[in-house]
């Protein structure tokens, strides 16, 4: 009961969203609005190679082309891409050669948000915890990264996406948009023309990276847009683990973070990516928010290739997001673990592809909605199989929760099967708390709001056990903040 | 947008295309580059249909062109056979037909769809209501020919306490669709049980796809959709089960299973669930797979030849659906087309 009460405690102490507040930091700014000269504009502050440019320009003018999808089970007034900036950073000097020369008001931030960035700093109250790398991302630069020495040292990359430009041009070049194709789709395509950092990481053959990595984005400017680019390579034989975590201030206007998330997996080589998403989700009539439609894919190129996408939705006004893995690989496998939680006004349209083209490959998604208030939820997921993909075995799994009368759920499954000895199952449920679950727990000696709460986390607790143990920690807070006040 | 309007306007733009999320798996347009003449009238039909001797009365629409409704009135209770054939002369046709049931009336409505012509594309818009309390039992086999093009499309709107059941036998056109979407009030206890059979060879394709609307509480809707799909045969189904705001206590289940037993045949399946009220209990299920390895090894090693055991487990997996038909005639019908259907594709 102890650990009930402790986040009932916690809950308490908080305010509706911690991470709302907004930092005064001296910034510079692109122009407002997007033509040609805005993606000049941002490749020249970065000082990018001219092939990195023409990248750009190349997106752009394919972006002009595209429409804007409508697919989605999701609404919301159209989109002006010309009342927006997009390029926010904060000034500095000189760039800062060390931590120290970071300006105190943004380490101030990181501090304020819980984010380590001082490398000896470690868990609080556990002994020998294990070390986090964190790559911190400001509006559209990258402020710092941390234990860049010492994965130096077991030939681990783990930097900006500037800095990979810069210093790794080849790598980049060979795989960037590889697994993202610059037209992929509408808000990929305008991340290529004007994506202005995110992280990079290299994982040399062989080796098992030493700490977990992770990227925390904060988005501070107001009438901004974040579109940060991620590109992760793990060559034959390696292992990561990456995290990744995001807030904004809130604010009454609506802002746009458009993200694109490339894993190249090599043969025999595992990527494990965990995502807290906690941007700011707008207040209790749906005013402000973030737009978050961000594209994640992963490849598992050589055999026996591991992916393994695990996500706590719990902000943004609107989420539009599908990991997805193409599982081209024999005997590669792709893994699919969400919790998505939507309360007040907040819409979500997430779910995962599982594309199978090679022989004996296999996924598994398990998918936990959870809706309150008059938010909307929709689970949206593809597994199809490969006249190729021969062997080839699906496992799916969602559930939907229901808290209250003015909210919905949906389950939207597509699923093609192309060969005779595929094997697909699918199942997918949607109730409300039971009554008799409530009544027991109440009966008990709990009050309304903890019986739910430890409803709630016994229902999500098979994608919890997949994320690593601090995440697992703040995620299972985060479940409670989310529904607060959605019970009674 | 539809296939029926294409045909009555000419105009190929009117056609479904897989950009229409609905049709994303029955193309039509990049099918059809050009439409069949009008189908010709057709008078003197007289070969009987599937469900010969079962029915009462039969009403038949030949090329497109019949009588326009049913009536079964207040209290009455009906056995028709409803016959849309497509003649040897046959091209392009859309027919239209209302049927009403009127408060408390029976309807057993055995539906068959006969093509004997070739190259024909054909659509049949259905239009059904069903009173307080009426009850219909729909039985549809289709026989299209595999080189037409084959569209049905039904509305059905449910009075208070009324009760549907329907069963499709699909075998596949070059395109088909069977369309169903029931508007299911709920109130009064208000039933809906729709299920399918497909059984596909070839190049034939058979796309089954239902919408039924909650629009009252305490609903109950239960649907069982089954199929086999040999050769490049392609099989689709699309479930949609929506719950409207204050459906409270409905209850709805969707299953959908399906064998493949080829290489170069495919399966398509969309079950959704759209939900706007809390105390619901709705679950759907899809599995796509082979026949199961252990259930053939356990007949092989009781003495029956494998192509024996094949034949008897797939009978076995589509006959649950068969043992749901109400009508007993009808459900001997379904057994023997279930079974003639796997004796021609093997």
């Amino acid at each position: 009961m102890a650990a009930v009460t402790q986040t009932i405690e916690h809950v308490a102490e908080l305010e509706r969203y911690k991470h709302g507040f907004v930092s005064d930091i001296a910034q510079d700014f692109a122009p407002k609005g997007l033509s040609e000269a805005t993606v000049r504009f941002i490749s020249a502050k970065k000082g990018e190679p001219a092939w990195m440019l023409d990248w750009r320009l190349e997106a752009y003018r394919r972006w002009l082309a595209l429409e804007e999808p409508a697919w989605a089970r999701v609404h919301f007034p159209r989109i002006d891409y010309q009342d927006s900036y997009y390029y926010a950073a904060p000034s500095e000097k000189a760039g800062p050669k060390s931590l120290d020369e970071v300006d105190p008001e943004l380490l101030a931030v990181y501090a304020k948000l819980g984010i380590p960035l001082k490398e000896q700093a470690v868990l609080a109250g556990v002994e020998g915890a294990p070390k986090y790398a964190v790559d911190a991302v400001f509006d559209s630069v990258s402020v710092v990264t941390t234990f860049k020495a010492e994965l130096a040292k077991a030939g681990v990359i783990f930097c900006s996406m500037s800095e990979a430009i810069r210093d790794h041009g080849d790598l980049v070049r060979q795989y960037l948009g590889s697994v993202v194709p610059v037209s992929d789709n509408y808000f990929a395509c305008l991340n290529s023309a004007v994506f202005s950092d995110g992280s990079f990481v290299y994982i040399p053959p062989g080796v098992r990276c030493p700490m977990e990595l992770s990227t925390y984005f904060r988005i501070n400017a107001a009438q901004s847009g974040q579109f940060e680019r991620t590109l992760i390579i793990a060559d034959q034989g390696s292992y990561v683990s990456y995290l990744e975590g995001c807030t904004a201030p809130m604010r009454d206007e609506n802002q746009l973070h458009a993200a694109v998330v490339e894993l190249v997996v090599l043969e025999d080589a595992e990527i494990k990516y965990s995502t807290v998403q906690n941007w700011y989700p707008g207040d209790a009539e749906g005013r402000g928010g973030i737009y978050n439609f961000v594209t994640k894919r992963a490849d598992c190129r050589g055999d026996r290739a591991k992916v393994s996408w695990t996500q706590v939705e719990t902000g943004s006004a609107i989420t539009w997001k599908y990991p997805s893995c193409i599982l081209r690989g024999a005997g590669s496998s792709g893994e699919f673990y969400s919790i998505a939680i939507t309360n007040n006004r907040q819409q979500a349209d997430t779910g995962t592809k599982m594309i199978h083209l090679g022989p004996n490959t296999r996924s598994r998604i398990i998918s936990k909605g959870i809706s309150a208030g008059h938010s909307s939820n929709t689970y949206r997921g593809l597994v199809s199989a490969h006249p190729k993909a021969r062997g080839a075995r699906n496992f799916t799994q969602c559930d939907s929760l229901l808290i209250g009368k003015q909210c919905a759920a949906h389950t939207t499954p597509y699923i093609e099967a192309r060969n005779a000895s595929a094997k697909f199952e699918h199942e997918a449920t949607t109730t409300r708390l039971s009554d008799d679950q409530l009544f027991y727990a109440m009966q008990r000696g709990l009050s309304q709001e903890e019986a739910v709460q430890l409803l709630v986390n016994g229902f999500v607790k098979d994608v919890l056990q997949k994320l690593p143990m601090e995440f697992a920690v703040e995620a299972q807070k985060l479940v409670a903040i989310s529904l607060e006040g959605s019970v009674g | 947008m539809s296939l029926a309007r294409a045909i009555e306007t000419g105009d190929l733009a009117q056609l479904p295309s897989r950009r229409d999320e609905d049709w994303r798996w029955t193309d039509l347009r990049g099918l059809l580059r050009v439409l069949p003449p009008p189908s010709p009238p057709h008078v003197g039909w007289a070969a009987p249909g599937p469900f010969a001797g079962l029915a009462g009365r039969e009403v038949k629409i030949v090329n497109g062109r019949g009588p326009g409704g049913i009536t079964v009135p207040a209290g009455e209770r009906h056995t028709v056979a409803l016959r849309f054939i497509a003649a040897p002369d046959a091209g392009a046709h859309a027919a239209r037909l209302a049927i009403e049931i009127e408060d408390g009336a029976e309807l057993v409505l055995l539906e068959s769809y006969e093509g004997v012509g070739e190259g024909y594309v054909a659509q049949v818009d259905l239009r059904i209501r069903l009173g307080a309390g009426a009850r219909l039992e729909r039985i549809v086999m289709t026989r299209d020919s595999p080189d037409s093009v084959s569209v049905s499309k039904t509305e059905a709107t449910l009075g208070p306490a009324a009760a549907l059941a329907q069963t499709v036998l699909a075998a596949g056109a070059r395109r088909q669709r069977t369309e169903t979407r029931v508007s299911h009030p709920g109130a009064g206890g208000a039933s809906v049980r729709l299920d399918g059979l497909y059984v596909l060879d070839g190049k034939r394709h058979a796309d089954i796809t239902t919408v039924v609307t909650h629009d009252g509480v305490d609903g109950a809707t239960d649907q069982l959709t089954k199929g086999v799909a040999r050769d490049q045969a392609r099989g689709v189904f699309q479930g949609r089960i929506v719950v409207s705001p204050g459906a409270d206590r409905t209850d709805a289940r969707m299953g959908h299973h399906a064998l493949l037993l080829s290489d170069r045949a495919e399966v398509d399946a969309k079950p959704e669930l759209e939900i706007y009220a809390d105390d619901v209990v709705c679950a759907h299920g899809n599995t796509v797979g082979a026949l199961d390895e252990e259930g053939l090894f356990y007949a092989k090693q009781r003495g029956i030849p494998d192509a024996e055991a094949r034949a008897m487990l797939t009978e076995a997996f589509l006959g649950e659906v068969v043992d749901r038909i109400g009508h007993e005639g009808a459900r001997e019908v379904a057994r023997t087309w279930v079974a003639k259907q796997l004796g021609a594709a093997s």
